[in-house]
């Protein structure tokens, strides 16, 4: 869980990028990435197969800088989305304080999109963690398509979005609605911080 | 809460200084409201509960006989 930590005067929270393969997951933190300022951009790693396709998680630390004192690090990560890395995804979500699960838009996904949801609700519990209270945004990828391939977005929010989660139309690769989706997290997140429960921890 | 894909490549340097401004206020609101640092009051004043045993003084012989005493 995310904690203000004022021994050490540091925030640091976990946010995870979940959805299934092909999704644009990776395309998120790459956006990211290429519009950090030169002296805060840390290491992005990258574990991908030959063809492109995550295959184990990608982590990119956003280190903030001072903010109001406190040093602030938010850890971005992905998971694979491929069904067969289930130990992976989650590996990746312990100690998750928030994720976003990035949809694809296209109508043929959306069977996987489905699965991807329940298996995240299902990993969440196995954790520990309550699907219900977890800070959590939708994002609704690759609205770039053509129309006639991809789901409206009312669509995707009445078939994927029953808590009624902030939701964010995107086309990734192009960087549309990717800072407004972590925006979103981050804020959400940050709003459950809470303080240590004992003195220096 | 839905958003459009609204911004080009024009205004895309300006995305990283938007999120951290957003991000600078949300963080000092909560470090403030999270602060344990005790906030001084100056009208509150410290009170004294009495001890009933206030002032007295007693003495043991030895620690044996002391445990024995608070024992009992």
């Amino acid at each position: 869980m995310s904690v203000v930590n004022y021994g050490t005067r540091e925030i640091t929270c976990k946010i995870v990028y979940y959805g299934p393969g092909r999704s644009g997951k990776t395309t998120n933190l790459q956006h990211v990435y290429s519009q950090l300022p030169e002296e805060r951009k840390g290491k992005m790693v990258s574990l991908a197969t030959e063809t492109d396709r995550t295959l184990f998680f990608d982590f990119l630390p956003l280190d903030l800088g001072t903010i109001s004192g406190f040093a602030t690090r938010f850890q971005l990560y992905t998971v694979p989305g491929q069904v067969y890395y289930a130990a992976t995804r989650k590996l990746v979500l312990q100690g998750v304080d928030g994720v976003v699960f990035v949809a694809d838009s296209q109508s043929r996904q959306l069977a996987e999109n489905i699965e991807s949801l329940q298996d995240l609700h299902a990993n969440l519990a196995d954790e520990g963690l309550d699907p219900r209270t977890l800070p959590l945004v939708m994002q609704y990828n690759k609205r770039d398509l053509p129309p006639a391939e991809i789901s409206t977005v009312q669509e995707l929010d009445e078939t994927l979005n029953f808590r009624a989660v902030p939701y964010f139309a995107a086309n990734a690769i192009n960087g549309g609605g990717v800072f407004e989706t972590l925006r979103s997290i981050a804020s959400m997140v940050l709003g459950r911080l809470s303080a240590p429960a004992a003195k220096g921890s | 809460m839905a958003t459009g894909v609204k911004k080009g490549p024009e205004d895309e340097s300006g995305e990283f200084a938007d999120f951290m401004a957003d991000i600078s206020h949300e963080i000092a609101k909560r470090v403030e409201s999270l602060d344990p640092t005790p906030k001084s009051n100056p009208a509150q004043k410290k009170t004294t509960t009495p001890v009933p045993d206030a002032g007295v003084i007693r003495e043991w012989d030895n620690v044996a006989d002391r445990m024995i005493e608070e024992m009992g």
